[in-house]
């Protein structure tokens, strides 16, 4: 910096520089008393020197630079004059003059604000050296030069000639869709056959949670002993032999009888009792009530005495005298003796029932016998019963049967009698493997509110 | 007396149970979505044996699952699928809000589904396993393959179900393993047996529904998901053992012969495939063409401790089956319009007939009604105007009796207008001392190989004054001609008394007593039996006695039962004389 300021410094006051700023000079002029300072002190230098002069030729000098391009007194005649020929004509101008397009024009015009922040300094702005520099240039230079060695002689990079052994990945074929399992065109494999493919370490898999876990065995069991599909009985044919056809309508009959048996309960517990209802004598009287007075007074006599009486009743417990105490407590003690002997009394004699208690022991022992028996009995048979599994108990779906006079003559004529898909949802039920249940009710969140409309109301 | 005080309910019982709801917030799944994973996963509800202790004292009825259970079902997988389907589904909601269709459109693209697989793979291990459950998967595809496309169900789901029923009912027919037909009110039941697993479904009549209202279409679809993915699985299988080709294609000559010229008129070109092979009347096309393969005997491998005669017998009913499973070889049927064409074609096909029916009652009809060669043409309606002279017209219940007696029944009882014999259930096994109608011990006594001739004379004299009453009085025919038997014998036995008489003063040279050896042996077993009875101990004759109680009490019972049906139809029929 120094250097170059000097250089500078000796340009102006070299005769022939022209300065841009001609005030510049006046106003040195104008201090002409000059303070005296001691200028042995550097801090007296710093404050009291003055520095105006080359600030400004400096700030000169940057300012010619700026605008020109370097300092007007070392152009040359070429770059400073030029002859003027008057206005040049603007050819572009005039060949535009279509209406259309002299819009276009103006907004070509650069906006105010891109003028503003243009660069308009003619000084080249620094160079930034770290930019430029690259860590380990050298290193990478060297490293690109025997690359290119190499790739002169023919000789393919490791690297490279992995990435050439790789398979091509398959870009064409699409991401294999995974197919909803309803797709009528889906296919199937042999699952039973194929061995499952556990390449992977078993312990990495298990880690990793990838592993299946087993299924529980104790999960293939069936709920129900039942048969998934039930063979409707020999009476249920369309065409059915008489007398097996009389045993289903005589099943259904029974089932019938039951429920209106049930019904039947239920409506004579829920019949009005015929007392209870009221005769024109039971009205009369409660029309009446209050108005006639003596049933009253009778009434209330009868039940003041029962009071009296009742508070009479309280008696107080007598003490017990000594002497009775004493009596009391021999009585207990003769009492316990006389038991203990006749326990004594009755465990000698049980030696001559020796018999009749063996009979009895065995008889007990069949009971049991009998008990348990019956018991594994309703076990057993409680096995093919529909389980209680929820709110609801399993209701039995209604009989399939046809009257005889509905059976038909001919398989053209049949009438099919029930519903298979409800058949198969009870059967599901009823083998356990869903709850029996019944559908949601809709419940409304919000009350409803009823409003006439406006136009409704002025009719009527 | 010190220690730390037991708290109620955090052993035993209590801890092995947990109720629907906790499982579910275990789960962190909706209600739904937690009952379509545990059938999914064969997860179901457990009944504990003491309800109380396991609802902490509280006596509320609730759903209990077993513990272990759940834990099991937090490791599924398809636990996650399911809760991204929930996100799916509120993302889909806003979009579709927020009228964004191009987000809808994206996110559609995405949607998350989830595989059964695995599951079949866990809770059938082996395919004998997943063969054994497969009565319920086929009942239910072949119920939601009858469905309406009506929105009660998705449309795939109705398309997949006729497919793969489609599929099963082609493999009987190539396996040639149908057993057993019942006709009920209700629907069809078949019985089959593959692979040594008797395999009963139940088949719905066409358009006979109405839809249910209290039955939960939601638990059915997903019943069905699972179901179908299974039966896709078992029918792979199930071709590959026998050689053909999965999915069915038809055989390549079969194929030609059907291709028609119009049959644009049917169907589309993407259905229409599926549509022939649903028509059954073709063969399908197998992996290597095997002619002579099938024709290969089965080695012989005598085991030890088996005597001859045991083997003979055994060959002997294999012979037998295989002849039953060519019940309808030679036959060529035709099916009239008002019959129930699919059950026929299906159980007609199964049994190695031939059979065709109108052309415009379905796709792949093989020949005209006017072909000369057909045998048997099967019509349900009272009369028909053009009549062939060389074939037989009966009535369809004669085809289903037929493969229950597993013989070729007399076709008389069955021709038009006649009132048909009853149609016995042949899943009906009756023990002996049951009663046994008597339209089924006709049948048996065919199947004996007896032939009834002299009951047809009687027919035919009666057909000659009284041809309406033919066909429904056989069996009083059969009560009379054996007391008319008796009464020839009796007669007999009269005359040869007389001759006795007469001839009496005759010496005849003395005839060798015959002994039959049958009947001495016959005779020495029951002697044998008695002594038996007489060395019993007191318990054991006492509970003998019992037995033999009970079977004696059976039999009066079905005798009882048998003269009741004599006088029923006895009854029956004066009153027929008299109507007369």
């Amino acid at each position: 910096m120094a250097p170059s300021r000097r250089t500078k410094r000796v340009v102006a006051s070299q005769p022939g520089f022209l300065n841009l700023k001609p005030s510049s000079g006046a106003a040195g002029l104008t201090s002409i008393r000059r303070k005296r300072v001691n200028k042995n002190k550097k801090k007296n230098w710093n404050k009291h020197s003055d520095i105006n002069d080359v600030t400004e030729f400096l700030e000169d000098v940057r300012h010619q630079e700026r605008t020109v391009g370097g300092l007007l007194s070392e152009k040359s005649d070429d770059h400073l004059f030029f002859l003027d020929v008057g206005q040049p004509k603007k050819a572009e101008q005039k060949v535009e003059p279509v209406d259309g397009k002299k819009r276009k024009g103006k907004a070509v015009r650069p906006l105010r604000i891109d003028l503003i922040l243009q660069h308009d300094s003619l000084v080249p702005p620094a160079k930034d050296v770290l930019a430029y520099q690259q860590p380990n240039a050298k290193k990478l230079r060297r490293i690109a030069q025997k690359a290119e060695q190499l790739a002169a002689k023919g000789v393919v990079p490791r690297r490279q000639k992995q990435l050439l052994n790789r398979r091509p990945a398959d870009r064409t074929a699409k991401k294999a869709v995974t197919e909803a399992n309803n797709n009528p065109d889906r296919d199937y494999y042999d699952i039973w056959g194929q061995e499952s493919k556990d390449t992977a370490d078993p312990w990495y898999l298990q880690q990793t949670g990838k592993k299946r876990i087993k299924r529980p065995e104790k999960l293939n069991e069936k709920p129900s002993v039942l048969p998934a599909v039930e063979v409707i009985a020999p009476g249920g044919s369309y065409n059915p032999d008489f007398f097996s056809h009389q045993a289903l309508l005589q099943e259904a009959h029974e089932v019938e009888v039951k429920k209106q048996k049930e019904e039947d309960k239920i409506e004579r517990q829920l019949a009005v009792n015929k007392e209870h209802i009221a005769t024109e004598e039971t009205i009369l009287r409660e029309q009446v009530e209050g108005l006639v007075e003596e049933e009253n007074e009778e009434e209330a006599a009868p039940n003041e005495q029962e009071e009296g009486m009742a508070v009479g009743a309280i008696t107080v417990a007598e003490k017990k005298t000594e002497r009775e105490r004493k009596k009391e407590r021999a009585y207990k003690v003769k009492e316990q003796l006389r038991q203990a002997n006749r326990y004594q009394n009755d465990k000698r004699q049980q030696l001559f029932q020796l018999r009749s208690i063996k009979t009895s022991i065995k008889q007990e022992e069949q009971e049991t016998m009998a008990k348990q028996k019956q018991r594994k009995a309703n076990q057993e048979a409680q096995k093919a019963q529909p389980r209680r599994l929820g709110k609801l108990k399993f209701k039995a779906q209604d009989m399939e049967v046809q009257l005889s006079d509905e059976l038909a003559g001919s398989l053209r004529q049949l009438k099919p009698e029930g519903s298979v898909l409800k058949d198969r949802f009870k059967s599901l039920q009823k083998r356990n493997l869903i709850e029996p249940r019944e559908r949601a009710k809709f419940k409304r969140r919000l009350k409803l509110k009823y409003v006439e409309k406006r136009a409704f109301r002025e009719i009527t | 007396m010190g220690g730390l005080q037991k708290k109620k309910y955090e052993r035993g019982s209590a801890t092995n149970y947990i109720t629907r709801n906790k499982a579910r917030k275990k789960l962190q799944l909706s209600l739904p979505d937690f009952r379509r994973l545990c059938i999914l996963k064969g997860i179901y509800p457990h009944e504990p044996k003491h309800k109380k202790k396991v609802n902490k004292g509280s006596t509320a009825p609730r759903t209990f699952y077993l513990l272990k259970d759940i834990r099991f079902l937090l490791h599924e997988p398809i636990v996650g699928k399911f809760r991204e389907y929930k996100v799916f589904v509120r993302k889909l909601k806003k979009a579709y809000g927020k009228t964004e269709w191009s987000s809808v459109e994206r996110l559609k693209e995405n949607k998350p589904v989830y595989k059964l697989d695995h599951i079949i793979k866990e809770r059938y291990p082996s395919f004998i396993d997943a063969l054994r459950d497969i009565d319920d998967a086929l009942c239910m595809c072949f119920l939601f393959s009858t469905f309406a496309r009506t929105g009660k169900c998705h449309v795939q789901t109705i398309q997949l179900c006729r497919r793969l029923s489609v599929e099963w009912m082609n493999y009987v027919i190539a396996s040639r393993a149908l057993k057993k037909v019942f006709i009920s009110i209700k629907g069809i039941y078949y019985q089959a047996e593959a692979m040594g697993q008797l395999i009963t479904w139940l088949v719905p009549y066409q358009f006979s529904h109405d839809h249910p209202t209290d039955v939960d279409y939601r638990v059915m679809a997903t019943f069905t998901e699972f179901y179908t993915t299974l039966l896709g699985f078992i029918n792979f299988r199930l071709y590959h053992s026998l050689n053909l080709v999965y999915p069915p294609k038809l055989d390549v000559k079969a194929e030609s012969e059907l291709k028609e010229e119009n049959d644009d008129d049917y169907a589309m070109n993407s259905e229409s495939y599926l549509e022939k092979l649903s028509a059954l009347s073709a063969s399908l096309a197998r992996v290597v063409s095997t002619a002579e393969e099938e024709e290969a005997e089965l080695d012989q491998f005598p085991v030890e401790g088996e005597d001859m005669a045991n083997m003979e017998a055994r060959e002997r009913e294999q012979k037998h089956e295989e002849a039953q499973k060519k019940l309808f070889e030679g036959l060529k049927f035709f099916l009239n319009r008002e019959v129930p064409r699919e059950s026929l074609a299906f159980l007609i096909r199964c049994f190695g007939g031939e059979v065709s029916w109108d052309k415009s009652v379905c796709i792949g009809s093989t020949y005209e009604v006017t072909d000369e060669t057909i045998t048997h043409q099967i019509v349900d309606r009272p009369n028909i105007d053009k009549q062939y002279i060389n074939r037989y017209y009966i009535q369809p219940q004669w085809v289903y009796d037929c493969v229950n007696a597993k013989i070729i029944l007399p076709v008389e009882d069955y021709f038009l207008g006649v009132t048909l014999p009853p149609h016995l259930s042949p899943f009906v096994e009756e023990k002996d001392g049951d009663y046994v109608p008597p339209e089924k011990l006709k049948i048996m006594a065919l199947q004996r190989g007896e032939k009834p001739a002299h009951e047809q004379e009687d027919e035919e004299e009666e057909e000659d004054d009284e041809e309406e009453e033919e066909e429904e009085e056989d069996n009083e025919e059969e009560g009379e001609d054996d007391e008319e038997a008796e009464e020839k014998n009796l007669k007999m036995m009269e005359e040869q008394r007389s001759q006795g008489k007469s001839l009496a003063v005759k010496v005849t040279a003395g005839k060798v007593k015959v002994e039959n050896p049958a009947r001495l042996e016959q005779e020495e077993k029951a002697e044998e039996k008695r002594l038996a009875i007489m060395m019993m101990k007191k318990k054991e004759k006492y509970l003998y006695d019992k037995i033999m109680f009970g079977k004696k009490r059976k039999v009066r019972e079905a005798n009882k039962l048998a003269a009741k049906r004599k006088a029923h139809d006895d009854a029956e029929k004066s009153k027929k004389k008299a109507r007369k």
